[in-house]
């Protein structure tokens, strides 16, 4: 199994630095989710590594051998579009069977592979159809046959879901976590949705403007944020964070505390305001508060909340769930 | 809106603007096939009248037969230019316009102003001469073949680089994932996508090159080079009073392109259509 080490790997777009020196370490058989705000650099920094781009500087090690300069097909990598890019004139089966023909493999060989690949997808009945008679999922499927029969080391994805409807996209992560521990191949998952990234990953790397601002697990990035940026990203709905006057009256620059750990009152607390906003979700209740001394804080509570737009209540951090960021 | 909610004065507009275009493109057809069919005397008249007398067959063999078999000689000569023309056309106009559109940069930039200029200024025939003669392709096939893929190229390559512009760049680069050198992403994934227009190309390109007059009248003199379209200019020096054989060949050398065009008819609108919709 093979890991991708990237070292100080740096790219630029005419005079706009787009990636700014990153350096990661992803093991071998991990599931690792680039997430990042659009226009970040996380497609871009995927296709250096698939070789599509070329760096400006640094080095990439795929499998420990260094593939800084190599052709993308010897890379030992496989794609898979957000578009899916399939090859419209090509049924399902040499869509999967492409670049196995094209290495000029015996004819039975092919036929056995993309059948192998074909039944650990459920593509068996679609395999003479052409990419226009397919839906949206089943695209998605042929897209990763076409990565799994190549039967790469590492398995590349540039927002593979996003294309999809929500229960759709629910089921497809819940697939591609269980292709992932059958074949316990790398994975580097590029998306914008924290769910996704949550759900899937081993380790998350979170990228803005081009740097990595934080590398963890889910949990470690969920308690212990290094930075309010990705205080701000990770979690849903997202942290409330201060600054300014209200955070040094704190006792620090930033402050944050994410709506699920305030505890909600009536009758006493640390911050009075006025609910401006509720949305009863059933499991939890979101309620926006307006707090004169702070702006708008966002709690969440589980079940339902009996509160009404207009009512006072008082909102207190749960002990040892602040962050504060200097 | 159904087929049915079609109003009257919709429907009869319809129905004269059809009868119209009827009349005006089938009566000049009607009448070459009905001239084509009379005595020299009768043809002599030029009414536009059903033939007294049928001679089809004599007329027929007399053009074909006539100045020793010039008329086969024309067809194979139009028909070799044509084919190796749009053969090259096709090609070279595929494969200009992809390597423009996906790599826009650097002297690609030149060449695309080359191929713009190429469309607007109009060619000019003795310079064009001479560069024939230079190259020893004066008063050949070859040469004429030439002739006409370069004044054909610079439509071809627009064509297909617009055209192209509609297909994801994804795809080229899922195939250079799937190992394929940059020959095999044109000629595996490009150009089979590339069929809508280059049915058009092949309709438009090689009935305009089967037709074409001032251009082997030019580039092609002599007697074993004669292309069918100057099989005319020939007939009407010569006979100038056998008209019913002048519209024999014409009609003879209508047939082609009308075949062509039939054949290909439907798939020529999706090819225009085809790169119509790009966003
Ligand atoms: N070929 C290119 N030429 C110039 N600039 C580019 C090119 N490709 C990307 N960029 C720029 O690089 C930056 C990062 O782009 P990238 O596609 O990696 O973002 P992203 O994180 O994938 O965003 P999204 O979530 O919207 O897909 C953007 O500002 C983009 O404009
Ligand atoms: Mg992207």
């Amino acid at each position: 199994m093979a890991g991708v080490v990237l070292k100080s790997l740096k790219k630029s777009f005419g005079a706009v630095e787009v990636i700014k020196g990153i350096d990661l370490e992803v093991k071998a058989g991990e599931f690792c989710v680039f997430v990042g705000p659009s226009g970040c650099g996380k497609s871009t920094l995927l296709r250096i590594i698939a070789g599509l781009e070329q760096a400006t500087a640094g080095e990439i090690w795929i499998d420990g051998r260094e593939v800084t300069g190599a052709e993308p097909s010897d890379r030992g990598i496989a794609m898979v579009f957000q578009s899916y890019a399939l090859y419209p004139h090509l049924t399902v089966r040499e869509n999967i069977g492409f670049g196995l023909s094209l290495a000029r493999l015996p004819k039975d060989q092919i036929r056995a592979r993309v059948d192998a690949a074909a039944a650990a997808l459920q593509l068996g009945p679609l395999m003479d159809r052409k990419p226009k008679a397919l839906s949206g999922g089943q695209r998605q499927r042929v897209a990763i046959g076409r990565a799994i029969v190549r039967d790469p080391k590492v398995f590349l994805f540039d927002e593979p879901l996003s294309n999809l409807d929500a229960a759709l996209r629910a089921q497809m992560r819940i697939e591609l976590t269980d292709l992932h521990r059958r074949l316990g191949a790398t994975m580097i998952y590029v998306t914008h949705d924290q769910i996704e990234a949550m759900t899937m990953a081993d380790k998350i790397v979170v990228l803005n403007a081009g740097r990595i601002e934080q590398v963890g697990t889910p949990m470690q990035l969920y308690n212990h944020p290094a930075t309010p940026f990705v205080a701000g990203f990770i979690g849903s709905p997202k942290m409330n964070l201060f600054t300014g006057e209200t955070a040094r009256a704190l006792g620090c620059t930033t402050y944050g505390i994410r709506p699920e750990h305030l505890a909600l009152s009536p009758t006493a607390g640390t911050w009075q305001g006025k609910v401006r906003h509720i949305e009863h979700l059933g499991a939890d209740t979101v309620i926006y508060l307006d707090v004169p001394s702070l702006g708008e804080l966002v709690a969440r509570v589980a079940g339902e909340m009996a509160a009404d737009r207009g009512d006072m209540l008082w909102a207190s951090p749960m002990p040892g769930r602040e962050f504060r960021f200097d | 809106m159904t087929r049915n909610s079609l109003s009257v004065r919709q429907r009869n507009t319809g129905l004269i603007a059809t009868a119209a275009a009827a009349v005006i493109f089938i009566t000049p057809f009607l009448y070459i096939f009905f001239m084509a069919m009379k005595t020299k005397k009768e043809a002599a008249l030029f009414l536009f009248s059903w033939p007294r007398e049928w001679h089809f067959w004599s007329n027929l063999t007399e053009v074909i037969m006539a100045r020793n078999y010039m008329l086969l000689l024309a067809y194979m000569n139009s028909t070799l230019i044509t084919v190796g023309a749009v053969t090259l056309l096709i090609l070279f106009g595929a494969m200009v316009g992809y390597i423009l559109q996906r790599r826009p940069s650097g002297w690609n930039r030149l060449i695309y102003a080359g191929v713009l200029v190429g469309l607007m200024v109009p060619p000019a025939v003795v310079p064009t001469i001479w560069v024939l003669q230079g190259l020893h392709l004066f008063k050949t096939l070859q040469g004429m073949v030439l002739i006409q893929v370069a004044y054909g190229l610079a439509f071809s390559v627009l064509l297909y680089r617009s055209f192209i512009a509609t297909i994801p760049r994804d795809l080229d680069e899922a195939a250079i994932i799937d190992g394929a050198k940059p020959l095999q992403i044109f000629v595996k994934v490009i150009l089979p996508l590339l069929r809508p227009v280059t049915v058009t190309l092949i309709v438009v390109q090689s009935i305009a090159i089967f037709n074409d007059f001032t251009n082997p009248l030019y580039y092609l003199p002599g007697k074993e080079n004669v292309t069918v379209q100057l099989t005319l200019f020939n007939f009407q020096s010569q006979f100038q009073s056998q008209f019913n054989l002048l519209f024999m060949n014409i009609l003879l050398v209508t047939i082609p392109p009308l075949i062509v065009f039939v054949f290909f008819n439907r798939q020529i609108v999706a090819g225009m259509t085809a790169g119509a919709v790009k966003g």
